[in-house]
């Protein structure tokens, strides 16, 4: 056999041809640094501190694919449902029909829990299961496309075990990849400077596909909101850090001034 | 009304530019209102656009009353108020095209908010005015501001948004004023104050 063989075999594609299918986010400015979205059945982690627009941004991508017609789902672990859609109504983006007509659907955890009989505080390796079970029947019911949780911190506090909340989440990514769900896991951390962790547990990251950081730049005294997409399989992506702001349409991306990306507390103001 | 002598020269060179060039217009000190007016008004009135006035100078209530002093209906302009919110109670403002961005050092915020003001407008032909690179130079670092003008610029020249930068150039840092000379497509120069 000789190389011609093989170019027969195996031609030989211009790079960059294939490309995954996308869920486009349809968030503003978020699909472009994407390449053009999320590879379609991927489990992305959006970690983020306090305040820095999580809820907002997974709201907004449940509302942009319910617009196109898909079925969205949200589990909501940190506030009840009502609050969380109460938050939500002040955005223009956000129509209580969607709700209503079911196309996004919420689910508060504690009653999820309660249905499976999980009110404990520690859930072992049979409550785990049974929870992917639930979730996964859930959105194999529905039709599920997009699914948020939020968050996942939070239900992963309840799984004592690194190894657990790492099973529980390998698992269950996988299962609702092979049902063409596109899911982000909404993450608490303390911190989004250059040194941190992307998730509290250290095991979320290197589960999930991809990788949102979302956080504040301090610029003399004042919050700027940043976004930066730190890891995507399957799609070339940016990398750099942008400027966000939660407006009535939706959040809205700008690349962040270089001059100005890095937190004054970093010293490196004006160097 | 006060009587007011606007500068017809302005209105004239306006009717050169296109929907996607940038003016950078210098004015000085104690002319400033006047060049302000002076390119404001053919912007409104005789080419109808919409837009959206970014204050950095003045709290944004204080600059309509200005305008409504000379007779200018600014009701449709949307104004971004960069100012008031540095001080206390200054967002308590009796005018609903107001917008406040919490300080001129958020000069991302600035431009995201100016583009969601944009989308929310009917009108398909628009100008965004800044006042002013001067004021801008107080709070911001000078490579910082530099950069911002040059995304600033381009990003609403992509968007067919026609930028008009008022500038008071003895008091902008050489730096971003050379820059600015570079990204702007236009030039309306009022800088010299001729005392008769």
């Amino acid at each position: 056999m000789n190389l011609s063989d093989l170019a027969y075999m195996f031609p030989m594609q211009p790079a960059g041809q294939y490309s995954r299918d996308r869920c486009v986010t349809g968030v503003h400015g978020l699909d472009e640094i994407l390449r053009g979205g999320i590879p379609y059945g991927s489990t992305v982690l959006a970690s983020g501190t306090c305040g820095s627009g999580k809820t907002t941004l997974g709201m907004e991508f449940l509302v942009r694919g319910a617009d196109s017609g898909e079925a969205c789902a949200h589990f909501t672990a940190t506030e009840p449902s009502v609050k969380l859609l109460e938050n939500i109504r002040q955005f223009k983006f956000f129509d209580i029909k969607m709700v209503d007509s079911g196309l996004i659907n919420v689910f508060d955890m504690d009653v999820l829990y309660s249905w499976l009989g999980l009110e404990k505080s520690s859930f072992d390796l049979d409550d785990v299961h049974s929870l992917i079970k639930a979730i996964v029947d859930i959105v194999n019911t529905i039709g599920v496309t997009r699914l948020v949780i939020d968050s996942v911190t939070t239900l992963c506090y309840k799984i004592k075990s690194e190894q657990l909340i790492r099973d529980f989440l390998f698992t269950l990514g996988k299962k609702l990849a092979t049902l063409g769900c596109t899911t982000i896991l909404i993450a608490e951390i303390t911190s989004a400077t250059e040194n941190a962790h992307w998730s509290s547990f250290g095991v979320e990251e290197a589960i999930a596909d991809g990788i949102i950081v979302l956080g504040d730049v301090e610029r003399m005294g004042h919050l700027l909101r940043f976004l930066q997409v730190v890891k995507m399989r399957g799609t070339s992506h940016s990398r750099a850090k942008h400027a966000i702001e939660l407006t009535p349409l939706g959040v809205m991306l700008t690349p962040m001034l270089k001059w100005g990306a890095m937190s004054d507390k970093q010293n490196r103001w004006g160097a | 009304m006060i009587m007011f002598e606007l500068d017809q020269g302005i209105a004239d060179q306006l009717t050169e530019v296109a929907l996607n060039s940038a003016v950078q217009v210098r004015c000085g000190n104690s002319n400033a209102f006047m060049v302000t007016a002076s390119t404001m008004l053919p912007l409104l009135q005789s080419f109808e656009m919409s837009g959206v006035y970014i204050s950095a100078s003045r709290g944004a209530a204080e600059i309509i009353e200005a305008f409504e002093a000379i007779g200018v209906d600014v009701s449709h302009i949307q104004f971004l108020d960069l100012v008031s919110s540095g001080i206390l109670g200054g967002t308590n403002v009796p005018y609903s095209n107001v917008h406040f961005v919490d300080s001129p050092i958020m000069l991302e915020s600035v431009l995201l908010r100016t583009l969601y003001i944009l989308k929310t407008m009917d009108s398909e032909r628009n100008f965004v005015l800044l006042d002013s690179v001067n004021s801008l130079a107080i709070y911001n670092e000078d490579r910082m501001l530099a950069e911002y003008l040059h995304t600033f610029i381009n990003t609403f020249r992509q968007q067919e948004v026609l930028s008009v930068i008022l500038n008071v150039p003895d008091q902008t840092p050489p730096l971003v004023l050379s820059n600015l000379d570079l990204y702007c497509t236009d030039l309306i120069d009022r800088g010299q104050v001729v005392i008769h």
